[in-house]
């Protein structure tokens, strides 16, 4: 019991930490600007697919390939605020639910054309240190989960100082707690919007990447993603960092302890009970301020 | 305040409406038909001559996904029907006619399947059906053929399915869950007890796929006198698999059920490497039977149990030529399983229809269950279910090559067995 509560634990922490990194950028995105962005997972999926042709073709080490793909994602982000989500903004009444059906839209497309792409087959990434492990013991902690877990507390680590030590991240911050007020201390609100799109979407990239690492994926895995987004910012609080953090790492915890000492079957209904329980103590998430 | 001229929910139905115009034009399109080729044109005759007018197209209508998780394996099945129409309409057609192939989109739903299934019948108008993919969709149409009383020839969705009362389904050959480790547990006979595994961990995920495969485990398992000391169900998606190899491992399993799809069972494979947890007989159902198995995995994915209704390497006519078309046409090195299947569906069809020598729906039926039939598959005959003879075959990863081992008579290797550490 014992070994399988350690192992169970270690392992549930790491994958915690991918699911809060995936989820942090939709985080500060609904947080700031009020726009759902369910296209968020597709921008992971294209991630992970850069990483695994960088991989499989070019023998790069996906992770090597994110000095790529996170500026790269940056300047997406910010167009995608630009062409789309700006321009809804200005015209919509209830900018959450419109925002959502365009990005639901856009992730349909992103999914369409990643399936004629690169066909719908299952894809795994292999890496040098794929299927290796690091032995504490009997504990053994998977080297690709490792990776990920760094990759995934580095990121939110440095969006943490961004957010909180930086003017711009400042900026960010009174955009997301009060728009009117920081618009009126003039704060230049269409540059922290492209900003924050630019970090978000950077982030889903580091996110795919990191997902990519533990799971398989296709073109329509993005959804199933999606699931563990949701359950992290509705958990963690909408646009908190560390409430990302956390939430993911409890998702993780939960997840890996559960199964240790009630039936597999059962760990959903624990997952989502806990939701429950929770959100009814603390509606806004565990960190919303 | 300016006034809309429509009220705000409006905007939200039409957006939404939109949206979903927007999500079908994305989609891949419904199959273009088939082409029909034209039957060789009568020998001329001595009466004035008139060009023949071209017959009728025999239509045959479907749903498969083409979109979404289960669109890989569907392409497959598709392709096979596309073989054997065009095959059939080279040789001069069924009766004589040449045949057209309608095969809409479900997207991976079985709400979309039944309804396109209705459509096919209602609007289409189609002479003959086509089964569809994966087992939720197919048993879903079941019921639709037999209210409308036609001819069904699918995978069906395991036992369940077939004990509905439906008289215009056949399982030819059928995807049976019930049956899949058949073949392993034959062979296990085989292996003296004392090399046997004596503890094993089973896994299995909660849907009715994974209920189907897991119903007999725990009975033939006691037969062999192995214990079962881990018998758990999951939930899709697995988020972390190292719970179960963990469990396993603590248990002292010496042979694992790994009852999933490919996600979750890369998972577990990639778990139980990482764990260190190398059980003597590591059987894996659904997943391992897909070409991505070993063409993701590589040598992890080597060794693994699993079952199959079909494969391209049994002594059967017409494989062969199968696993070359798969060659020319698709790049694929072998035929795949469902490739297979979807040609072998097709010709039971077929089978029905020529025997019959009528597309009456009923005649079909009651020839195809008073009669042998031989396609690809082997040779069947059907009880009043429509299901054959249970019968599975075993096979094993071999150096990255599905192999058949069980029974004997279609062995193509050697099994491997225990199982050689990882990376070995």
């Amino acid at each position: 019991m014992l070994y399988e509560l350690v192992q169970s634990t270690v392992s549930g922490l790491l994958i915690g930490a991918a699911f809060a990194v995936l989820s942090v950028g939709f985080s500060l995105t609904w947080g700031v600007t009020q726009v759902l962005n369910i296209a968020h997972a597709a921008f992971a999926l294209l991630a992970a697919y850069l990483g695994y042709f960088a991989s499989s073709y070019f023998q790069v080490d996906p992770v090597l390939v994110l000095v790529v793909i996170v500026p790269l994602f940056f300047v997406l982000g910010v167009g995608i605020h630009q062409v789309l989500i700006k321009i809804t903004a200005q015209r919509a009444h209830d900018l959450a639910l419109s925002s959502m059906i365009l990005t639901f839209g856009l992730a349909v497309v992103m999914e369409n054309v990643m399936q004629v792409l690169w066909t719908p087959d299952p894809r795994v990434l292999k890496t040098s240190y794929t299927g290796k492990a690091i032995f504490v013991g009997p504990i053994a902690i998977a080297t690709t989960h490792l990776i990920s877990f760094v990759l995934a507390m580095l990121t939110i680590a440095l969006l943490y100082v961004f957010v909180h030590h930086t003017l711009t991240g400042k900026a960010v911050r009174a955009v997301w707690q009060n728009p009117t007020g920081a618009a009126l201390s003039g704060v230049n609100m269409g540059r922290v919007t492209n900003i924050t799109y630019g970090i978000a979407v950077a982030t889903a990239g580091i996110g795919g990447v990191v997902m990519s690492l533990i799971y398989t994926f296709d073109p329509s895995t993005d959804m199933v993603w999606l699931v563990y987004i949701f359950l992290v910012v509705i958990l963690g609080g909408v646009g908190s960092v560390l409430g990302a953090l956390l939430a993911g790492l409890i998702i993780g915890l939960t997840v890996g302890i559960s199964g240790v000492f009630i039936p597999l079957v059962w760990v959903n209904l624990v997952l989502f009970l806990a939701l429950i329980l929770l959100l009814l103590l603390r509606p806004s998430g565990l960190l919303q301020r | 305040m300016k006034r809309s001229w429509l009220p705000q929910r409006w905007y939200v139905f039409l957006a939404v409406g939109l949206l979903l115009v927007l999500a079908s034009a994305c989609a891949p399109p419904p199959a273009a038909p088939a082409a029909p080729a034209q039957p060789e044109a009568p020998a001329a005759t001595e009466a004035p001559a008139q060009p023949a007018a071209p017959k009728a197209p025999i239509k045959i209508g479907c749903s498969l996904p083409q979109t979404g998780p289960f669109a890989e394996t569907a392409a497959w099945i598709q392709r096979g029907y596309e073989q054997w129409a065009e095959e059939i309409n080279a040789s001069g057609g069924l009766l004589g006619r040449p045949v057209e192939l309608i095969i809409y989109d479900d997207e991976s739903s079985a709400e979309n399947a039944v309804s396109l299934l209705n459509r096919v019948i209602t609007a289409d108008k189609v002479d003959l059906l086509c089964g569809g993919y994966p087992g939720t969709a197919a048993a879903a149409q079941m019921a639709v053929a037999e209210k409308h009383q036609m001819v069904y020839v699918s995978m069906g969705g395991h036992m369940a399915s077939f004990e509905q009362g439906y008289t215009y389904s056949f399982g030819a050959p059928p995807l049976m869950g019930q049956w899949w480790y058949d073949g392993l547990f034959r062979w296990l006979e085989t292996v003296p007890p004392e090399e046997r595994p004596t503890k094993a961990a089973v896994f299995t995920m909660n849907n009715p796929i994974g209920a189907s495969v897991v119903d007999l485990i725990p009975t033939e398992l006691e037969n062999l006198g192995i214990e079962l000391v881990v018998n758990e169900l999951y939930d899709l998606p697995l988020a972390d698999a190292a719970p179960l190899v963990s469990k396993a491992k603590a248990a002292e399993a010496d042979m694992f059920f790994s009852n999933g799809f490919f996600a979750d069972g890369v998972q577990t494979v990639q778990a139980m490497k990482a764990l260190d947890y190398n059980p003597k007989l590591f059987a894996q159902a659904v997943g391992s039977i897909i070409p991505a198995w070993v063409e993701e995995l590589g040598p992890d994915g080597d060794y693994v149990f699993s079952g199959t209704a079909i494969h391209f390497k049994l002594p059967y006519e017409g494989i062969d030529h199968l696993n070359q078309v798969a060659q020319e046409k698709y790049d694929s090195p072998v035929a795949p399983t469902y490739f297979l299947f979807g040609y072998a569906w097709m010709q039971a069809l077929q089978r029905g229809v020529e025997g019959a020598g009528t597309l009456d729906q009923t005649a079909i039926r009651d020839w195809l269950k008073s009669h042998e039939i031989t396609t690809v598959a082997g040779t069947f005959t059907f009880d009043e279910r429509g299901l054959p003879p249970p019968y599975n075959f075993l096979t094993q990863v071999i150096d990255g090559q599905v192999e058949l081992i069980w029974p004997p008579e279609v062995r193509t290797h050697e099994p491997v067995y225990p199982k050689p550490p990882w990376g070995q």
